[in-house]
C-alpha cells in the first residue's frame, strides 16, 4: 500500500518548524527518524495534509557534556546509543537497551527523541530514561522546558510534548562512583514487542544499596517506575532476601492490563521473574 | 472485549438521566467529538476525531440508545467507520443507582474493533478502549457535575 498524498517540507531550525506547524493548522506529523511514521502512513492509519522533516536540523544532533549532564540531541540514531562512548560512559542503560530495539536496519535510522516522543509502551528507550532520571527537553514557541522523566511519560502513545512542540535533547545526569546497570526484557522472538521489560540502576557501598531506580515497560500504558519494589531494596544487600522481597513489592507497583494476548497475573509473573533475573546479575558486580 | 467502570457522580439520578439524553453534555463527552447532530429522540450522528499514537483518523458513526428503563438503566451503543483505517462498534449497558447525595453510574461495555485497527493495533487494543471508555464517562462527570471525576473503579 502507498501513502496518500501530503506536501512535505524540510525544516532548516526548531522556530521554522514551530511556525510551519502552527501555519499548517493540525493535519501536521513531524517527521525524525520515521519508522513509526512512515508505516502508518504507508497502511493509511494516518493522512496528514503536511509532514515537517526535522532531520537536518542542527540543534537536535550531536552528543556533549553540559554542566556535568550529558546533552544527547533528540535526532540521535539508536545505533549511536550502541556505539558512542560518551552515551556508553553516562548513559549506559540507553546502551544497553539499545541492542533489544528492533532489528539493526531500523536501528540505523530510527531516533532516540522519536522512541521518547512515540512513547509506546513497549519500547524499551523511554523504560532506560526513568530508570536513568533524565530529563527531556522540549521546544515550544514559547520558550524551551525540561521535563523529568519521570513526569513526561503520560499514557499511551501521550506525553508532556503538547502538539506542535519539538523534543530537542535528553538530558542524562553524571553518573556516580560504585553505579552499576541491568537490562533486559523476555519476549518470544527477538526484536519483537517485549512481554515485559526492566531498566535497573544501582549505586551500592560496601554492597549496600545507596540508591536504586527501577522502570519496567510494556506492564501498562507508560513506563513505570516500581516504587515499592525500590523501598525494599533501599539500604540493603542484594541477595536472595532482599530480592525476594523486591519480587513480592512489584504487585503494589503494577496493576496491568489483561490484553488480547495474554492475562495480567502472567505478565505480573513475568515482570517478577525478570527482576529477580536482573537483581541477581546485579548482585555479581556490585 | 469487555470493559467494567463506575463513577459516583453529585446529582440524583434524574438529573444523570437526563443528561444522557442531553446532546450538549454528550457532546462534550464523547472524546475527540467534533460534531454531533440529534436524529431523533434516541439516536445521534457523530464525528469524532482520534489521534493516538501512529492512528489518527475521522470516524463518522451512529449512537443509539435503547433498552430504555428510565431513570435506571439504558443501553448506549455506537458504530463508526474510519474509511481504510477501520472500524469499531461498542455497546454500554449504564446502569444508575442512588446513594445518598451521589448516583453510582456502572457500565459494562463491550467493544469491537475491525480492520486495519485492529491487525496493526491488537497489542493496544484494550489499554485503548478502557482509555477513551475511562474519558468519556469522566468528561460525562465533568459535564454533568462541572466537578473533576471521581472513579471508584
Amino acid at each position: 500500500m502507498k501513502s496518500p498524498a501530503f506536501e512535505y517540507i524540510r525544516a532548516e531550525s526548531v522556530a521554522g518548524a514551530m511556525s510551519a506547524y502552527a501555519e499548517a493548522g493540525d493535519d501536521v506529523v513531524y517527521l525524525a527518524g520515521g519508522h513509526s511514521v512512515v508505516p502508518s502512513l504507508a497502511l493509511r492509519l494516518q493522512a496528514p495534509a503536511l509532514m515537517i522533516d526535522l532531520s537536518e536540523i542542527a540543534a537536535l544532533s550531536g552528543i556533549s557534556f553540559q554542566d556535568g549532564w550529558l546533552r544527547i540531541g533528540a535526532m540521535t540514531r539508536h545505533v549511536q546509543a550502541i556505539n558512542d562512548p560518551l552515551i556508553a560512559a553516562q548513559a549506559p542503560l540507553f546502551a544497553a537497551a539499545a541492542p533489544f530495539v528492533a532489528h539493526p536496519a531500523i536501528r540505523n535510522r530510527g531516533t532516540l527523541g522519536g522512541s521518547l516522543a512515540h512513547a509506546d509502551p513497549a519500547s524499551e528507550f523511554p523504560a532506560a530514561a526513568v530508570a536513568m532520571r533524565v530529563e527531556l527537553e522540549i521546544a515550544s514557541p514559547k520558550g524551551t522546558r525540561r521535563v523529568p522523566a519521570d513526569e513526561f511519560f503520560l499514557d499511551i502513545y501521550e506525553t508532556a510534548i503538547e502538539p506542535g512542540e519539538i523534543l530537542l535533547a535528553i538530558h542524562v545526569p553524571g553518573p556516580v562512583a560504585g553505579q552499576v546497570i541491568g537490562f533486559d526484557e523476555i519476549t518470544r522472538r527477538q526484536g519483537d514487542y517485549a512481554m515485559v521489560g526492566a531498566a535497573v540502576q544501582a549505586v551500592a557501598k560496601d554492597g549496600i544499596l545507596q540508591d536504586i531506580s527501577i522502570a519496567l515497560f510494556s506492564v501498562g500504558t507508560r513506563p513505570t517506575r516500581a516504587v515499592a519494589a525500590q523501598a525494599a531494596l533501599m539500604g540493603r544487600v542484594i541477595d536472595d532476601a532482599s530480592i525476594a522481597d523486591a519480587k513480592a513489592a512489584l504487585g503494589d507497583d503494577l496493576d496491568p492490563p489483561d490484553d488480547l494476548q495474554f492475562p495480567a497475573t502472567m505478565r505480573l509473573h513475568l515482570a517478577r521473574v525478570l527482576l529477580g533475573r536482573i537483581l541477581a546479575n546485579l548482585e555479581a558486580v556490585a | 472485549m469487555e470493559l467494567l467502570g463506575s463513577q459516583n457522580l453529585a446529582a440524583t439520578p434524574d438529573q444523570v438521566w437526563a443528561a444522557l439524553f442531553d446532546r450538549d453534555v454528550l457532546e462534550q463527552a464523547i472524546p475527540g467529538c467534533e460534531s454531533l447532530e440529534q436524529t431523533s429522540d434516541t439516536s445521534f450522528v457523530a464525528v469524532v476525531k482520534l489521534k493516538i499514537g501512529p492512528v489518527s483518523a475521522r470516524f463518522k458513526g451512529e449512537i443509539e440508545l435503547s433498552d430504555i428503563d428510565p431513570g435506571k438503566s439504558c443501553t448506549l451503543s455506537g458504530k463508526g467507520s474510519g474509511g481504510i483505517a477501520g472500524f469499531a462498534k461498542g455497546a454500554a449497558r449504564v446502569t444508575l443507582t442512588p446513594e445518598g447525595d451521589y448516583t453510582v453510574l456502572d457500565y459494562t461495555a463491550d467493544v469491537a474493533v475491525g480492520g486495519k485497527l485492529a491487525a496493526l493495533g491488537n497489542r493496544l487494543i484494550k489499554s485503548t478502549a478502557k482509555k477513551l471508555t475511562g474519558e468519556f464517562f469522566a468528561n460525562f462527570t465533568k459535564a454533568l457535575t462541572g466537578e473533576e471525576e471521581t472513579p471508584v473503579t
